[in-house]
């Protein structure tokens, strides 16, 4: 009893304790956030940071490798590489949480909504989940860039559907489960109406697994977008993105293998960083899978 | 007489189950409850008294209509609760709270003690917002808590500690009914005593009514003014606590009596067999089974709960006379 006394923890602690530490404890986790807050930076001050207009072309100085002028050299139309990364980082994190963020939203809601009403609501739903699940992300994704069209906001929405299926079907799990605690009972029998019931007793209690998905999903979004934009239905030229850059050095691969190669680089570490992440925070904050530290 | 503040008409409460495999469907039914008569009064405390499976946690389910009766009618007040419209069943919601056996289950763990307590208040607008943290405050220091808690998560209570926050969210609301299942189960014998103590200071000085779910006689006897013996979904014996302690009437409240342990007397085990599945009643009466007394008549016809004396109900054909 007497020790009830005195380990109470203000607020703030108690969230570093909570989040912040566990998560430190990570030590992969932190270098990859490291890695990404690089990224970040410089995508959010590409316009300063930058030497050249990124979509410029100067076709006197096309295929030109590093130089003082091209710190990473310049492509077949002579535009700058170095310009064109910052541009292209800030394009694939605002595609990449854009998606994810998009697709867990809908998920979750498709999942709250048939975890809770249960039935032949939640049949269909799960149905309509399942069709999505049934193909591949990529070519999900390419079937809906083929019928939306074109461009970065498409690309976005191609994307979050291919992610509504995982999130969906994961939030129904957690919802089934946690419905039958006797917590949403006691709640419901105090005279909670439903909608503060679902905001304060459920989707608290659904939502740390879910983001932890999201964080990993980031990354695969990224790959995606790069990957559609590589096979020509991703976003339109010349927009800097690296997996237009890609495809366009594949021509010159032999001749200037830095126009394929700063992109693909680029991208590389951003996804290991991305991944180191979240399997950190999956390792801190997911019950199922902590070790003793 | 005042009038009741619940009662109990004849209240079933039966379970469908089905066979598995696709021959032979027809569905068996599962009494759980089986023509419970009670009534309430306003300021009662009543122990509901019986071993596992008597249906003890099914009729304070349907009490609190979270289930509804199959047969029978649930009143609180003079409205039946299956009927409530959508301002009463707010009204009902405040005036009874529940203080489930789980108590760390019944909160959410991802809240910290002052919102769990703050819910209802807040829910029923019972004070202002600027005077909840004195409330909880008051709250905590009633169940005999340090307000140091209130920052804290449900798990990193003690048992003892989160039944009582569960008493504190209990009363926040106010209410003039409390139902409690097993509230002190489980908990060591000191713990055990603080809880039982606070719960008894509140139902006299507030005068709540208290209808509290055990298999333990002594706490029965130590909380309730009244209880009711259960078995098999259905009330046996029903009355005063000292009179039912003292003077049993139905067989099985006397074997309960003998099962409990004391310092003066060899524990002998007066109840032999287990309670019979409520699928498959017995005919007649539902505990000649096990009765010691069993005569031809009781495996014939079913009696029903029936004024014994004044303030006493039996459902026995021959009643124990005399004293023990």
């Amino acid at each position: 009893m007497s020790d009830a006394l005195n380990i109470t923890a203000t607020p703030d602690s108690q969230w570093k304790r909570r989040f912040l530490q566990p998560l430190l404890r990570q030590r992969s986790a932190v270098a990859g956030l490291a890695i990404i807050v690089i990224y970040v930076v410089a995508a959010v001050f590409a316009p300063w940071l930058a030497t050249h207009d990124p979509t410029a072309q100067d076709l006197m100085a096309s295929l030109q490798g590093p130089s003082a002028a091209h710190w990473l050299g310049t492509d077949s139309y002579g535009q700058d590489l170095y310009s064109r990364l910052l541009y292209g980082a800030q394009l694939a994190l605002i595609i990449g949480f854009a998606s994810v963020a998009l697709g867990l939203v809908v998920g979750v809601a498709i999942g709250l909504a048939a975890g809770l009403m249960g039935g032949r609501t939640e049949w269909v739903l799960m149905r309509i989940v399942d069709g999505l699940l049934a193909f591949p992300e990529l070519i999900l994704a390419m079937a809906f860039m083929a019928v939306l069209g074109l461009g970065t906001e498409n690309l976005v929405y191609a994307l979050a559907l291919s992610f509504v299926g995982p999130f969906a079907r994961m939030t129904r799990g957690d919802v089934l489960q946690v419905k039958n605690q006797p917590y949403i009972e006691a709640a419901r029998l105090m005279g909670v109406p439903t909608a503060a019931i679902i905001w304060r007793h459920v989707l608290p209690n659904v939502v740390s697994p879910i983001l932890v998905q999201a964080g990993m999903r980031v990354s695969i979004a990224i790959l995606l977008e790069s990957g559609l934009s590589f096979l020509g239905i991703g976003v339109v030229p010349p927009t800097p993105d690296w997996g237009l850059m890609i495809a366009e050095g594949r021509a010159f691969i032999t001749m200037a293998p830095w126009i394929s190669g700063v992109p693909g680089v680029a991208l590389a570490i951003l996804l290991v960083a991305l991944n180191l992440l979240g399997d950190g925070l999956r390792d801190a904050f997911d019950p199922t899978t902590q070790k003793d530290a | 007489m005042q009038e009741p503040i619940f009662s109990l008409l004849d209240v079933e409460r039966t379970y469908e189950l089905r066979r598995p495999g696709w021959l032979n469907r027809a569905p068996r039914q599962l009494k759980a409850l089986d023509g419970v008569r009670l009534d309430l009064q306003r300021g009662d405390t009543l122990a509901l008294v019986g071993e596992s499976g008597s249906g003890k946690s099914t009729l304070i389910r349907l009490m609190l209509g979270l289930e509804p009766a199959s047969d029978g009618r649930v009143l609180y007040g003079q409205r039946d609760l299956a009927q409530l419209d959508a301002e009463e069943k707010k009204r009902f919601a405040r005036e009874v709270a529940f203080i489930y056996q789980n108590a760390r289950g019944s909160m959410n763990p991802r809240m910290r003690i002052a919102d769990i307590l703050a819910e209802p208040i807040r829910l029923h607008r019972l004070c202002a917002e600027s005077a909840i943290a004195e409330r909880l405050a008051a709250l905590l220091d009633r169940v005999g808590l340090p307000a140091g808690l209130l920052q804290r998560f449900p798990s990193e209570l003690s048992g003892g500690q989160i039944r009582r926050v569960a008493i504190a969210r209990a009363l926040a609301a106010e209410p003039q009914v409390i139902m409690a299942d097993e509230s002190v189960a489980g908990l060591d014998v000191s713990v055990q005593a603080q809880v039982l103590n606070l719960l008894r200071d509140l139902c006299r000085e507030s005068g709540i009514t208290l209808v509290f779910i055990t298999h333990d006689l002594g706490v029965a006897s130590y909380l309730c003014e009244k209880i009711a013996v259960l078995y098999l979904g259905r009330i046996v014996e029903q009355g005063p606590t000292d009179a039912i302690l003292n003077t049993p009437r139905h067989p099985y409240t006397r074997a309960l009596l003998q099962a409990f342990p004391r310092f003066d007397m060899p524990l002998k085990a007066s109840l032999s067999g287990e309670i019979p599945s409520p699928v498959d009643l017995p005919k007649g009466c539902r505990f000649a089974g096990r009765c010691p007394e069993a005569q031809a008549a009781c495996r014939e016809s079913d009696p029903a709960l029936t004024a014994f004396d004044a303030e006493r109900q039996v459902a026995c054909l021959f009643p124990v006379a005399g004293a023990q």
